[in-house]
């Protein structure tokens, strides 16, 4: 394809999402893991074990996927670009997608911060249109505020039809 | 935009002739009447009455104005506006019939011991007077519900109104908790009417008004408006919204505007089926009546025979309806002749047909099951009954059957096609300045009017049906509001606006030109779908989405599966293994076309699927066995996005998508494997000022 935009995420964005999926899959791994092992401790069975063993298994793999593997492939792959008048977003690891978003067509835009983000010092911006929005998850908060202040600026100058 | 706006407003664009000054309402008696093949587009500012009785042929001299539509009031603090008195009797009615309803269904046996209770109870005094008993007391009952509910309707209708505000339109409700709805006239998309048959009758409309769409905004539904009432209210929201949108100064919006601030819409010469449109028409005559009521215009396209009482009802109107009221100047309408009528029922219900034949399939092997297992049945009576059938009568009897069946669907068919008719009866579509409205339906009527700013796209489609007979069915797309407590909308057509059910092909451009002018000008460089494609097209239809190759896994699976049980469970079985296997074959061969159909689909999918854009347009075709053609402004792209897989990026090419804000929160528009050089060239056409370096 052509080439890529420019920016990258903010480099800390990989650390967010370690710790985000690690919650998630930790808490999975917990629902699943928990009900098995009270069981066993009621009535050790030899087939509770193995499935035991192998949500154990599971969690590893799934762990080492989203916290070693994925994040930096994920990283390398978002990429975006701010033109004066358009976003441009290249993302997607299997399903390589790219999305050009006119800022004249955008309707409105948010700054989000969750917690883990608020500790790494990264924001979130969403950027709507009348028919669906996009989030750039990982940015300098900062960056963000420009990039949400721009596209409220363009915006209000687009033609107000639909 | 403001300059644009303005221009379109008061008239002065190059391409039109010089449009006559804009007058204000009270000189219109001067304005008209001689004017009779006059050039056509004068302004037309004062036609806000129609007279009620204006059939007659055009060049005849204008009756004078019989009484003044008063124009909406003037700025300043606007006046409530009450709903029809019908929302009291008619709305409590139909309240009160569900509720009894209702009530019969779930009390039905309460009803009947309590029934009997009184008539043991009175046992002893007389049967007659426990019935009577029974009797005073239901009526008593049904007295007291439906008093309840009239009460209530009549106090929600004395909260209940509407206000014309100078930026926006509000709609108060509520009894206890009042509620308070706003409207921002800029935010207007469409407004639509809709009447049932028991409306209709009283001349009454449910108007609906959709703000900026999407599953968050619901429409504003204004219920029980006389007919009259609706039409105002359209009228002045929409002049109002374009009073806004040329910069007009909201509080000093002048009355007569709802007339004026209209734009001229644009002349279109090359109309032939423009009755509206015929200068024969003086201007300020009210193009409405006219169009209503005399379709069969000379030199106009012949109409169908629906048309006559659907134009009586136009001229009736029901009880309340009132004058009509013109609100604003048509330039295109058509309706539909009697063979696209006939067609579209006939056609609209292919689905109906298909279940029928499924449903004959199904009952021959039931029969063929049953008459198999019969003879094992032992039952002398039986047996004689089968013999019977087996023998020379069999056939006799089987036919009889089998005909009343056919017979029996057909008249099916045939009353669902006719509902199908009835429901295009009066079927008009019509440019009325910057609006294009729609209605139909001889019994529940339905009028759907959307401004131009405000659609999307033009679908030209073509079932299987329409293209064996080179006829499509042309639509327009638009944004949708989910409709308040209206959940029966069916999600097909949700964001489509059907101009025209069933058309020849050679007739779109016409329409078109007619209908949307805006949309002339589409782009014919068409970029094909890469070579490659069709193989892509065939694996991808014929296996990973091919009914017929999974069928076939079924089948098989099934077949081994019961082959592998038989051989070791039940051995004595083996009988039964010969028709196992000419079930299969039946689905095999099932199978068989079910995947010669998907094959030629994608064999015509890669034939005809194609973009094409040029400065203002895309077009997207997606051929195969029923064929699909989109076009939309670029204007209206929300925003692109380009998709490969791995096996894509092997191929070197890519999905498109162009998101429009059609439908309900959106509709996406794909092609499937476009050359990747295309696709790159589409992205850097898609960014803003991409398409005039092309």
């Amino acid at each position: 394809m052509r080439e890529l935009p420019s920016n990258q995420l903010d480099p800390r964005i990989k650390n967010v999402w370690r710790i985000n999926d690690a919650i998630w899959i930790a808490v999975v791994f917990l629902c699943c893991f928990v009900p098995f092992g009270i069981a066993t401790l009621v009535e050790p069975e030899p087939w509770l074990l193995m499935v035991l063993a192998g949500i154990a298994i599971a969690f590893a793999v799934l762990l080492i996927l989203f916290v070693v593997v994925l994040p930096p492939i994920r990283y390398m792959r978002w990429r975006y670009e701010l033109s004066p008048e358009y976003l441009d977003i290249a993302r997607g690891i299997v399903w390589r997608k790219r999305f050009i978003i006119p800022f004249i067509r955008v309707q409105n835009t948010d700054t989000k911060q969750g917690p883990i983000m608020r500790a790494f010092g990264l924001s979130s911006v969403t950027v709507s249109t009348a028919a669906g929005a996009h989030e750039i998850p990982g940015l300098d908060v900062a960056a963000a505020d420009e990039l949400r202040d721009r596209a409220a600026e363009l915006a209000r100058l687009a033609r107000e039809d639909v | 935009m403001a300059e644009n706006n303005s221009k379109r407003a008061f008239g002065g664009s190059a391409a039109e002739p010089p449009a006559a000054p804009v007058q204000p309402a009270p000189v219109r008696s001067a304005a008209a009447p001689t004017a009779a093949p006059a050039p056509a587009p004068v302004a037309a500012p004062a036609a806000s009455v129609r007279s009620a009785a204006a059939p007659t042929a055009a060049p005849a001299p204008v009756q004078p104005p019989a009484l003044a539509q008063p124009a909406p009031a003037p700025a300043g603090e606007e006046p409530r506006q009450h709903v029809h008195h019908s929302y009291i009797w008619l709305g409590g009615l139909r309240a009160g019939v569900a509720v009894l309803f209702a009530i019969a269904v779930s009390a039905f046996s309460s009803i009947a011991s309590l029934i009997s209770g009184i008539q043991r109870a009175t046992a002893g005094v007389d049967f007659g007077f426990g019935v009577f008993v029974a009797i005073a007391v239901a009526a008593g009952g049904f007295v007291a519900v439906m008093a309840v509910i009239f009460l209530i309707h009549w106090l929600a209708y004395r909260n209940l109104w509407y206000q014309l505000g100078p930026e926006e339109f509000n709609l108060y409700s509520g009894v206890i908790s009042k509620k308070r709805v706003h409207v921002p006239y800029q935010r207007i998309q469409s407004v639509d009417q809709k009447a049932t048959l028991l409306q209709r009758v009283f001349g009454v409309c449910t108007v609906s008004i959709d703000t900026a769409g999407g599953a968050n905004n619901k429409a504003v539904i204004v219920p029980y408006l006389a007919k009259q009432q609706a039409e105002v209210l359209r009228a002045g929201l929409f002049a109002r919204k374009q009073w806004l949108a040329a910069g007009g100064d909201p509080a000093a919006f002048p009355a007569q505007a709802v007339a004026a601030a209209m734009p001229v819409a644009r002349p279109v010469p090359g109309a032939p089926a423009a009755p509206g449109a015929q200068p024969a028409y003086p201007a300020a005559a009210g193009a409405y009546p006219a169009a209503a009521a005399a379709p069969q215009a000379p030199g106009a396209q012949p109409g169908n025979v629906l048309d006559m009482p659907a134009g009586v009802w136009d001229d009736v109107g029901g009880l309340f309806a009132g004058t009509a009221v013109d609100t604003g100047r048509v330039t295109y309408e058509y309706g539909l002749t009697n063979k696209e009528l006939l067609l579209t029922g006939f056609s609209n219900n292919t689905a109906f047909v298909v279940v029928i034949v499924a449903i004959m399939g199904a009952v021959g092997q039931f029969a063929d099951v049953l008459f198999d297992l019969i003879p094992g049945s032992g039952d002398a009576a039986v047996d004689a009954v089968v013999s019977a059938a087996s023998g020379p009568a069999a056939g006799g009897l089987a036919a009889v059957i089998f005909a009343a069946f056919i017979g029996g669907s057909l008249v099916l068919w045939l009353l669902s096609a006719l509902g199908s008719c009835l429901s295009y009866g009066g079927f008009h579509a019509r440019r009325r300045d910057d609006r294009i409205e729609v209605e139909r339906g001889l019994l529940q009527h339905q009028f759907q009017g959307v401004s131009i700013d405000r659609v999307q796209s033009v679908i030209i489609k073509q079932g299987f049906v329409r293209r064996l007979m080179g006829c499509c069915e042309v639509s327009l797309g638009k944004i949708d509001a989910m409709a308040e407590g209206d959940s029966n909308q069916n999600s097909v057509n949700q964001g489509v606006l059907v101009i025209h059910p069933f058309v020849k092909t050679s007739r779109v451009p016409d329409i078109l030109t007619g209908l949307v002018p805006e949309f002339s000008g589409l782009p014919t460089d068409a970029h094909r779908v890469a070579p490659v494609a069709l193989r892509r097209g065939l694996i991808r239809r014929c296996l990973w989405q091919g009914s017929g190759f999974w069928l076939a896994v079924v089948v098989l699976i099934c077949q081994v599966g019961l082959h592998l049980l038989i051989a070791t469970e039940a051995p004595e079985e083996a009988w039964a293994l010969p028709y196992l296997d000419g079930g299969c074959l039946v689905g095999y061969l099932f199978a068989l076309v079910l995947l010669v159909v998907d094959a030629v689909g994608t064999v015509l999918w890669f034939r005809e699927s194609s973009f094409a854009v040029n400065e203002r347009f895309m077009q997207v075709s997606n051929g195969g066995i029923s064929r699909e053609t989109v076009s939309f402004p670029r204007q209206k792209i929300q925003f692109g996005t380009t998709k490969t897989n791995p096996f894509q990026r092997l191929a070197r090419t890519a999905t498109l998508s162009a998101r429009t804000a059609a439908g309900v929160g959106g509709t996406t528009i794909r092609l499937i494997d476009v050359g990747e050089e295309d696709a790159r060239a589409w992205l850097a056409w898609l960014k803003p000022g991409g398409n005039v370096l092309q």
